[in-house]
């Protein structure tokens, strides 16, 4: 057995790994330390690793006196990620499990009928008239839920994990005269467990990021959502910054700009950062339940 | 069989559950509305008279304050009920949504509101058929129509009919026609003043020995402020295309492009680029010389009447002792406004009663007293003032938004601002002209195509010759080739044809 | 030792399912039944969000006014298309780097996805692979304007890091900005950097679901680590990866807006190669204003996708029936 050459490649492995990892990890580090910088550091000298004039002052500037609507965003961002999904994986597998049936005549008929989707649409301007004006999706929280039910690519994805799962564990069950509601729920689900908990976690971060149906559907502000409130400081810090708005009477507040950006990535992708690990957690736990099964 | 019913009541329950929580959501967000509106009721509708109770919904776009949400609820909202008997609600749009996005689809789709614009919008929107006409309630505009120049109301009708009710009233004529110079750098090097192109190269070339840090100019567009080096006209632009002489009393076009007068400044910005009074990035990161003005890593600026001291608030933070100066590099040519207004508010087509909207715009200049409340708060609790009218704010939350009130006749200063940059501002505009083409709004429909193709040629070959980044002598051949291509003459004709008519009809 | 293992597998599986599917057709209206509900929410979702507001296609071909509405509104032909195929050079041009910067960043995208998720099954130590994946999928939040911010500090003329260390080493430096071959090669390791993470995590889980028996057996068998990887490994992905280029195919002719505004701020200079389709109508018709002339265009990018993933899902039929998408 070559076992120098294993340790070898296996080396070369971690060692390629650590590196695109430290490049992955660099401009975080950077976002982190430039929200913590002042901003005429950050204007004169550029970002770095380790801040610039180390100030809270951003933090301060984008919570201010909005400290309580950034906790309900949290709030509602929150809802809406954990029940967009659980509701969407719900109706995802479902369907990426018909479509997986390999003796179901019209399993093509339904991919069709997804994938088509995903290449034609409407435009906004149907799409948000039957979303007000029919469904009454707008200032509800289902309105920012619904529209996200089926990604069609997480559907497909799912249905290639399903076909992953050997055939004979569904004949046999079939054989003990099981129903697809049974084989779904008490074999597909369990067994592509792996794929669930991916499809999940992309579930998660689709809801977690979205800004559109906020701006598109949600006027009432208890229903604005952690990326949507960032998503309208950002572009009205970038008004501001222009000298439109520059003002006469009163005092005038130059926002900072290089280092509310930085901020605001790491208000947003802290929490992913924190959740990751247990989301991993439950990744690998997943995981070892279907090898075993397996 | 009852498994399976198991599993369907389990789906079903998904779904139910969401639609519940839906349904709470909406609940509670019409309970407490309703609250509020009961509460006010009783007060509002004594002094409103014969006018039947109204709903209105103004979209201003930005951050709304804390201080805003409350006084919307309160002070603002009690006051318009009782003065025009109509419960007004705000919403905020950030400013992504202005003049298309969510605003468009609002008009698309029929919803009630108002909100501002400019006139390239408003003439898309009027072909479309999304704007009300607000002709017929001039008269609801009485008290407006006395604070805010007529030559505004004018720069938003289009044939004939009002689409649009301009608000504010401030000096802006020549605007970006001088050079907001750092006068602390000036004076650093000795130098007093800059009065010509010369002068100004000089105080690069010593500023730029003192501090090489620093860049020269924080923009990529001066064809304005170097007017008086590369034309005897006194142009002025319509659009990135069209310019017109103003000195010449007729009804000529100029393709600005395809002039002389492009060649010469194109090539005075290809020495500034070369000599890097312009930075090499400039071409790249348009944001970052916005950036490096503001925290004084620039040396000078294109100018307005309001930028010496708007601008010397931004920069103080990173220069305490900076000073801003507006400088011509020439003189003997007038100064030329397209009209005093800030902006102008439309109302949707659909609305059910457009005229209470005109009411409302009313009010937005109606007096001292209701344009502070809307611009400044409550005295006392957002603000004071001191024996001077000097304004002190109490609170750094913007209201109804100032800039967008702004109007000479009411605004206040506050103590930062001296005595004489207030002078020089109020009589800025004193011998200043009204463009030619105030109030011309070019109808591009029947060169949709040309003009769309244009500015792919703007962005891709004219802009970048246009602030020096690109030869002349290199670039334009193939730039001119594009630009035939893409319709230039068919466009300026139209544009010509258009504008000679309704030349005419003014000097009748 | 190994392969005769799998088509032993395979050949019992095909056996199995005949016997089955023989005795099932006479139930299957019956059984099948379940099936239809089960789709059913999914197929209500995509009714309701995707193909009621289809019918807003038809304004592509119309004049749209407010007050005739959708179906009222007079018809404008191709009057919409006009602007973009009228200036073929430009057409052409946008269409061609379009489908040049994605069919670099799918062979780049894959092939790293699929090498890091390699990479990291071979792995043992838990920890490590836990951090690694979970550092590598941060540049998916990470918007573009600031990875266009950092990157302008490190690609700058005169401050760049990029610049200064060339200069340093008494190297010319280079104008990154002004040439637009470069920054194809920019743009290619930009996505990578961004998207490779993203991607590994969807190889990784399929890898997580092999059996394990296959390699106990084959290192019974003495392979070694590589001959492992090419010959379970890497085979056992191909179907997924079959998958996922099937699904990008049909998005060969969209672009990413954000991408390219972020990370080349539109440089003029850069058009040569970034000029894409999205790009190309935001600088027209978008900044014009004429938001009937851009869904007209995302319309022909729509169409010529699904004609190629109706080519591609044809081959992808040719090398196993089970590939193809529907």
């Amino acid at each position: 057995m070559p076992k120098a050459e294993n340790k070898g490649l296996l080396i070369f492995f971690y060692l390629c790994i650590a590196v695109f990892s430290v490049i992955c990890f660099a401009p975080f580090v950077l976002a982190v330390s430039g929200s913590l910088s002042t901003e005429s550091r950050i204007a004169a000298e550029g970002y770095s690793f380790w801040p610039r004039g180390f100030s809270l002052e951003t933090y301060q500037f984008l919570f201010g006196s909005k400290m309580e609507q950034i906790v309900r965003a949290y709030a509602v961002s929150l809802t809406v990620t954990v029940l967009g999904t659980v509701s969407a994986v719900l109706v995802t597998t479902a369907y990426a499990y018909v479509v997986s049936v390999k003796s179901f005549r019209f399993r093509n008929v339904f991919a069709f009928f997804a994938y088509f989707t995903m290449l034609f649409s409407g435009g906004t301007l149907p799409w948000y008239l039957l979303s007000t004006k029919y469904y009454h999706l707008d200032d509800k929280l289902i309105g920012l839920i619904a529209p996200y039910l089926l990604s069609v690519f997480l559907m497909f994805l799912m249905t290639n994990y399903f076909r992953s799962i050997p055939h004979e564990i569904v004949e046999s069950a079939q054989i003990d005269g099981a129903g697809h509601f049974r084989i779904f729920v008490r074999i597909m689900l369990p067994l592509g467990r792996v794929g669930v908990v991916t499809i999940s976690l992309f579930y998660a971060l689709q809801y977690w990021n979205d800004f559109y149906l906020p701006l598109m559907l949600v006027t009432d502000e208890r229903l604005y959502t952690i990326q949507y409130l960032m998503y309208t400081m950002m572009a009205n810090i970038q008004f501001l910054a222009s000298g439109n708005a520059a003002q006469v009477g009163g005092a005038i507040i130059a926002p900072p700009l290089e280092t509310a950006k930085m901020a605001m990535t790491c208000l947003t992708v802290l929490p992913i950062a924190i959740l990751y690990p247990f989301l991993q957690g439950f990744f690998v736990k997943g995981i070892v339940v279907g090898s075993v099964k397996g | 069989m009852l498994r399976k019913k198991g599993w369907l009541g389990l789906l079903m329950t998904a779904v139910l559950l969401l639609g519940a929580c839906s349904q709470g959501g909406g609940a509670a967000t019409t309970g407490t509305n309703g609250s509020d509106s009961s509460s006010t009721d009783a007060s509002g509708n004594e002094a409103s008279g014969e006018l039947a109770p109204a709903k209105l919904k103004i979209v201003l776009y930005g951050d709304e304050s804390n201080r805003m949400k409350e006084l919307a609820k309160t002070e603002f909202y009690d006051r318009i009920k009782q003065e025009i008997n109509a419960e007004v609600e705000f919403q905020f749009l950030p400013w992504t949504e202005y003049a298309g996005g969510k605003t468009d689809l609002m008009l698309s789709t029929g919803e009630d509101f108002a909100t501002y614009t400019d006139a390239n919008y408003m003439v898309k929107s009027v072909a479309k058929g999304l704007y009300a006409d607000l002709t017929p309630y001039a008269e609801a505009t009485a008290d407006l129509s006395q604070t805010v120049d007529e030559a505004s109301f004018k720069a938003f009708q289009l044939g004939g009919k009002q689409y649009a009710i301009p608000v504010g009233n401030k000096p802006n004529s020549a605007e970006f026609y001088s050079v907001l110079i750092r006068q602390d750098l000036l004076e650093e090097v000795g130098m007093s003043e800059v009065t010509s192109l010369a002068q100004l190269e000089e105080y690069y070339d010593k500023v730029h020995a003192a501090h090489p840090e620093l860049i020269g100019y924080a923009g990529v567009d001066a064809r304005r402020m170097l007017l008086y080096d590369y034309t005897d006209r006194n142009l002025y632009w319509q659009n990135d295309f069209v310019a017109l002489d103003e000195a010449a009393q007729d009804d000529q076009i100029i393709n600005w492009f395809e002039s002389e007068d492009f060649k010469n400044y194109a090539k005075l910005m290809r020495g500034w680029y070369e000599k890097g009074i312009i930075p090499k990035y400039a071409a790249t990161n348009v944001p970052q010389l916005q950036s490096d003005w503001n925290s004084g890593k620039a040396m000078f600026w294109a100018g307005t009447a309001a930028r010496p001291f708007e601008g010397a608030a931004t920069i103080s933070q990173a220069v305490p002792d900076a000073k801003l100066v507006n400088y011509f590099l020439g003189e003997g040519r007038p100064k030329i406004s397209r009209g005093t207004y800030s902006t102008a508010f439309f109302v949707s087509s659909a609305a059910k009663d457009p005229e209470r909207y005109v009411m409302f715009f009313n009010l937005l200049q109606k007096d001292q007293e209701l344009y502070d409340l809307f611009a400044y708060g409550i005295q006392g609790t957002d603000y004071t003032l001191d024996e001077n009218d000097r304004i002190t704010r109490l609170t750094t939350d913007s209201l109804i938004p100032d800039w967008l009130l702004m109007n000479k006749n009411f605004m206040r200063f506050d103590n930062s601002v001296p005595d004489d940059f207030i002078a020089d501002y109020k009589a800025w505009d004193d011998d200043a002209i009204i463009s030619k083409g105030a109030g011309f709004n070019f109808d591009n429909t029947p060169v949709k195509n040309e003009e769309t193709k244009l500015n792919g040629v703007l962005t891709e070959y004219l802009a970048p010759i246009g602030s020096g980044f690109v030869d002349y002598e290199t670039g334009y051949p193939k730039a001119l080739d594009r630009l035939k291509a893409a319709g230039i003459d068919k466009y300026i004709a139209e544009y010509q044809k258009q504008f000679s008519a309704w030349y005419a009809e003014q000097h009748q | 030792m190994v392969q005769q293992a799998a088509t032993r597998e395979t050949n019992k599986r095909l056996g199995k399912r005949q016997a089955v599917k023989s005795g099932r057709l006479r139930t299957s209206i019956r059984k099948d039944a379940p099936l239809y509900v089960l789709a059913l929410p999914g197929v209500a979702v995509l009714i309701l969000f995707a193909y009621l507001p289809m019918s807003g296609l038809i304004l592509v071909f119309k004049n749209y006014n407010f007050n005739d509405g959708i179906f009222g509104s007079p018809w404008a032909g191709f009057a919409n298309f006009e602007f973009f195929f009228s200036s073929m050079e430009d057409a052409i041009r946008a269409t061609r780097n379009t489908v040049m910067l994605n069919v670099l960043y799918m062979l780049t995208g894959t092939l790293f996805s699929v090498a890091i998720a390699i990479v990291l099954n071979e792995m043992r130590s838990k920890w490590f692979v836990k951090i690694t994946q979970s550092v590598m999928f941060f540049p998916y939040f990470i918007s573009w304007i600031i990875i266009g911010a950092i990157l302008f500090s490190l690609l700058d003329y005169d401050k760049g890091i990029l610049n200064q260390s060339l200069a340093a080493l008494g190297l010319e430096q280079v104008d990154w900005y002004s040439s637009p071959w470069l920054f194809v090669v920019i743009l290619v390791l930009a996505n990578i950097w961004k998207s490779a993470g993203y991607g590994a995590i969807i190889y990784y889980a399929v890898l997580q679901g092999i059996d394990t028996s296959y390699y106990e057996a084959a290192r019974i068998d003495g392979a070694s680590r590589w001959q492992i990887i090419m010959r379970i490994t890497l085979p056992m992905l191909v179907p997924s990866i079959i998958l996922m280029s099937l699904l990008g195919i049909g998005g060969m002719l969209k672009g990413d807006l954000s991408m390219i505004m972020g990370v080349t701020f539109l440089n003029p200079l850069l058009l040569p190669t970034t000029d894409i389709i999205d790009v190309y109508v935001y600088r027209t018709a978008i900044r014009s204003g004429e938001f009937g002339f851009a869904s007209a265009i995302t319309l022909y990018q729509s169409v010529f996708g699904f004609i190629l993933v109706l080519v591609a899902n044809k081959m992808a039929g040719w090398y196993d029936k089970d590939s193809k998408l529907f």
